[in-house]
């Protein structure tokens, strides 16, 4: 244990002003996250972003690099977060016929999803005592990551705390999406897929992939258009309040 | 692919700009995708390499989260305090959404969707 941690604080002190390190342990624990999933069939529960945080986590633990440290190596990775939801556009854009063609559907869909998404979890969080930290933490937790950190901040919710609930709702979501359709007896796949991209963004979306192409396409939407909505109305809520 | 990724960092820096100066009060990236779709909807298609660059990247959206996600080690106490409200919450309000959005849309939306009525302005707007 200790010629481990000589051994990195040797090597730390080379590489402390480049975030090679950072970056690079990042990118290996989701590859390597990925394969396990992959592994394990694309199971939710084996969810990559969860995996790659817990390999990381343990890595920090064992090397004794404090989070801050990693963090601000891993900052390229973090940055690029910001682009990649500029990009979510080109997926709604590909999309625009079946948001025309479905437009009711859809906007029923959103007026529903929407607002239980969030009054539910914030609800229960709230008659169950959870800190206030917690519930806005909570809040935004349907809607997919790179957009739920941005609304969690400006609410005042923990940005970190977000992402895991986010992950948690996603692989919820994945779970039960289907189970739900079957108890419920609704197996339009336009309905399911839309639902499960409302209730569990990205993680939903990839389960509703499995279902078929439409309900993979109509999660997609419901994924963007929920993101894009939430991050306009549940701010603007928070300074009404 | 260059000319790709500087439109949308550009996109992405009006969005900086707007939200900085309070101008509007969403996230850069947020007004980012409203402008880049706003473009690509005034333009009527999209560029291939703009859609290439989406692809590969949104390819691991997923790892983009893990530095952010990470600091979740500095807050395991309050998750482990909590663990029954956050349990409850996450998994019994995905359940509740899951279910009436569901039941709702395969009833309701269903109905509307196959009436054409006053609706279809306010749906219109969800596009835009």
């Amino acid at each position: 244990m200790s010629t481990l941690s000589q051994l990195t604080s040797m090597t730390w002190a080379n590489f402390a002003d480049k975030p090679v390190l950072e970056t690079g342990a990042t990118v290996f624990a989701f590859l390597a996250a990925t394969r396990i999933s992959r592994l394990g069939g694309n199971h939710p529960l084996l969810n990559p972003t969860l995996l790659a945080i817990i390999l990381i986590s343990l890595g920090l633990e064992a090397t004794h690099i404090p989070y801050e440290v990693y963090l601000r190596g891993a900052d390229v990775i973090h940055f690029m977060l910001g682009p990649a939801v500029v990009l979510l556009a080109v997926p709604l854009f590909r999309q625009r016929s079946v948001i025309r063609a479905s437009a009711r559907l859809i906007a029923v869909g959103l007026a529903v999803g929407l607002p239980v998404g969030i009054l539910s979890a914030v609800g229960i969080a709230w008659v169950l005592g959870a800190s206030s930290q917690t519930i806005l933490s909570l809040a935004p937790k349907s809607v997919t990551a790179g957009i739920a950190v941005g609304i969690s901040e400006q609410i005042g919710g923990l940005q970190t705390l977000t992402i895991v609930l986010v992950i948690m709702t996603g692989v919820t979501g994945a779970v039960l999406g289907p189970i739900i359709a079957r108890l419920a007896r609704i197996d339009d796949p336009r309905v399911v897929g839309l639902t499960m991209g409302i209730a569990s963004h990205g993680i939903g979306t990839a389960r509703a992939l499995q279902i078929n192409e439409v309900a993979g396409a109509f999660s997609g939407l419901g994924m963007g258009l929920n993101g894009v909505l939430t991050a306009i109305l549940l701010p603007l809520i928070f300074r009404l309040l | 692919m260059l000319e790709q990724i500087a439109r949308v960092l550009c996109w992405l820096c009006i969005g900086e700009i707007a939200a900085r100066s309070g101008l509007l009060p969403f996230r850069a990236p947020v007004t980012g995708l409203m402008l880049l779709y706003a473009e690509l909807a005034v333009r009527g298609k999209l560029p291939d390499d703009l859609g290439i660059l989406a692809d590969r990247l949104l390819q691991f959206l997923g790892m983009l989260f893990v530095p952010a996600g990470v600091g979740v080690i500095a807050y395991l106490d309050v998750l482990k305090n909590e663990a029954m409200p956050i349990l409850t919450a996450v998994i019994g309000g995905t359940a509740i959404t899951l279910f009436v959005t569901m039941v709702v849309v395969s009833r309701l939306g269903i109905a509307i969707a196959k009436e054409p009525g006053q609706l279809e302005g306010a749906a219109g707007d969800v596009n835009s």
